[in-house]
């Protein structure tokens, strides 16, 4: 194989789908184990798992894309699409459980006043507790992550195909390409964050860094391995 | 778009809320997932239990074991045997469950053997009544995504073009997804502590302090099966359900080859509708609970 100017640009998307990813999951609100007794504000499980239930179900809508067309921005908007629609069906029925179920407002414990409803917080935080539920910041907060998520997924994905014409290794190597850079990501947060109006969520330079490393190495070895390999 | 491309995907939407609903039944039963933390912590703060015990791994990436298990059974049998297709995905389904069973009887007995120091006993009988019928979920759920990635890949146009061991992984990581981020909510922030005051979360004082009578007898897993069949997994069966149909009735009512603009930009529309319900839902709250009495800062509620 030629190393020529195509195989920059494969590397660099890639890359470019790595940091997304990174960058994405510091916006999607999980609040893990405390979340699934109401006792912290946002999605109650694992950060890694939620960005890669959502990033993945982009990525089904963009392999579905990418089989019919080959230009990139709607396969990219197809990824995006696909998980924003599973991370709102998911923190949709997850705000039906706290409402319905265990009966409290949405409460952020981070803020004093929701930065875009302008509501204010710590009244309706039930003591003992830092927050329940996932107000409304946290699910705007949350759709961006999961768009960030898709793209970045869409984005692996996309060069991938073009190098090796098959969809399902390709499909393979992005999930493990995008599950390096949630865990990366997972451990710059410590496991839970409200999204974009949490303190956190200014660490997100050291997840850039870190992210802009992994990728790197991965995209090289992604794009050198399939001809050298001879797959 | 024709008649039958919509019964698929609508078939596909009633496949999917099933799987999400028995999902999360399922890590009910077994405990699994983010609640499983109080199961683990009543015994050390002196509540022994009843409770099964299987934190087998984060519900994600167990329901993509068994869920892959089954695909590629089905996978196997449906190409290198000729066999019929829903026989195949059933006899997947039968090894996925089989799978879970094993993974869930070590995880009981080794988690709850090493805690015999806070006098956690081992129960045989809740091994022997409380297995099968995770068995039973496990083998549901697999059982509809293995036919729902079967659809996406041979019988909905465009097929997919991933193999059916791939989509299977993808749908096992979301639905885990779902079921840990939603009705684990209604197993842990409900049924878990029932006599703390109602409308609020969990106080952290009270962690481990989980309710271990039932209406009558001891409380044991079954028991918070038919409490969170009630909301808790039709709720996680609706998310699944709303993912797997919105997502394919986009692309199915829209032609992704002529018309990918429209698909996309109806995956936009969902989505606000998404943002504003859930706005509604957080404003209604607010208005109907109101602030709590305890609080006594300086914001105005």
């Amino acid at each position: 194989m030629s190393f020529d100017a195509s195989t920059i640009i494969y590397i660099l998307e890639i890359t470019v789908g790595g940091l997304l990813v990174g960058i994405g999951v510091h916006f999607v609100p999980v609040g893990g184990a405390p979340a699934a007794m109401a006792q912290a504000t946002g999605i109650g499980t694992g950060t890694v798992q939620l960005a890669a239930g959502s990033g993945l179900t982009g990525l089904l809508a963009a392999g579905l894309m990418m089989s019919v067309t080959h230009d990139i921005w709607p396969i990219l908007a197809s990824g995006a699409v696909g998980a924003m629609i599973m991370i709102d069906a998911t923190m949709l029925t997850g705000n039906w459980i706290y409402a319905y179920a265990v009966g409290c407002p949405m409460a952020s414990a981070k803020v004093n006043y929701d930065p875009i409803t302008g509501f204010s917080q710590p009244p309706y935080v039930a003591p003992g507790t830092v927050g329940q539920g996932i107000p409304t910041v946290c699910f705007v907060s949350g759709t961006i992550g999961g768009a960030m998520g898709g793209i970045g997924g869409a984005m692996i994905y996309y060069p991938l195909v073009l190098i090796n014409q098959n969809p399902a290794e390709s499909a393979i190597f992005a999930i493990g390409i995008f599950l390096v850079n949630a865990v990366l990501a997972s451990w710059n947060i410590q496991g839970t964050i409200e999204g974009f109006h949490d303190p956190k969520f200014k660490k997100w330079p050291n997840a850039f860094k870190s992210c802009l490393v992994a990728s790197l190495i991965l995209a090289v070895v992604a794009v050198l391995i399939t001809p050298i390999g001879g797959i | 778009m024709d008649a039958f491309s919509m019964g698929l995907v609508a078939a596909m939407g009633a496949l999917a809320t099933v799987a999400g609903a028995s999902e999360d039944i399922d890590s009910d039963i077994g405990s699994q997932s983010n609640p499983n933390s109080q199961v683990q912590l009543a015994a050390q703060v002196g509540n022994p239990h009843r409770i099964y015990n299987k934190a087998i791994a984060g519900e994600p990436p167990s329901n993509a074991l068994w869920c892959t298990t089954a695909a590629i059974v089905a996978y196997t049998l449906i190409t290198g045997y000729q066999m019929p297709a829903l026989f195949a995905i059933a006899a997947g389904a039968s090894v996925a469950a089989l799978f879970d069973g094993v993974f869930a009887t070590s995880a009981y007995f080794g988690r709850s053997a090493s805690q015999a120091r806070f006098n956690q006993w081992v129960y045989l009988d809740i091994v022997r009544y409380t297995t099968p019928s995770i068995m039973a979920h496990v083998w549901i759920t697999s059982f509809c995504i293995c036919l729902i990635s079967y659809i996406q890949v041979y019988v909905l146009t465009p097929h997919h073009p991933f193999p059916i061991p791939v989509i299977a992984l993808i749908w096992g990581l979301t639905v885990g997804a779902i079921g840990s981020s939603v009705g684990d909510i209604h197993y842990g922030g409900e049924r878990e502590f029932q006599w703390r005051l109602f409308g609020q979360g969990l106080n952290t004082m009270l962690s481990g302090q989980i309710v271990r009578k039932a209406e009558a007898g001891l409380r044991n897993s079954i028991d918070n099966a038919w409490f969170c069949a009630k909301f808790g997994g039709p709720c996680t069966g609706m998310g699944f359900g709303l993912t797997v149909f919105l997502d394919n009735w986009r692309s199915t009512v829209f032609d992704p080859v002529t018309q990918a603009p429209l698909a996309i930009a109806m995956g936009i529309f969902f989505v606000i509708v998404m943002n504003l319900y859930s706005f509604y839902v957080d404003v209604s709250t607010r208005r109907k609970y109101g602030p709590y009495p305890g609080y006594k800062g300086d914001i105005a509620a």
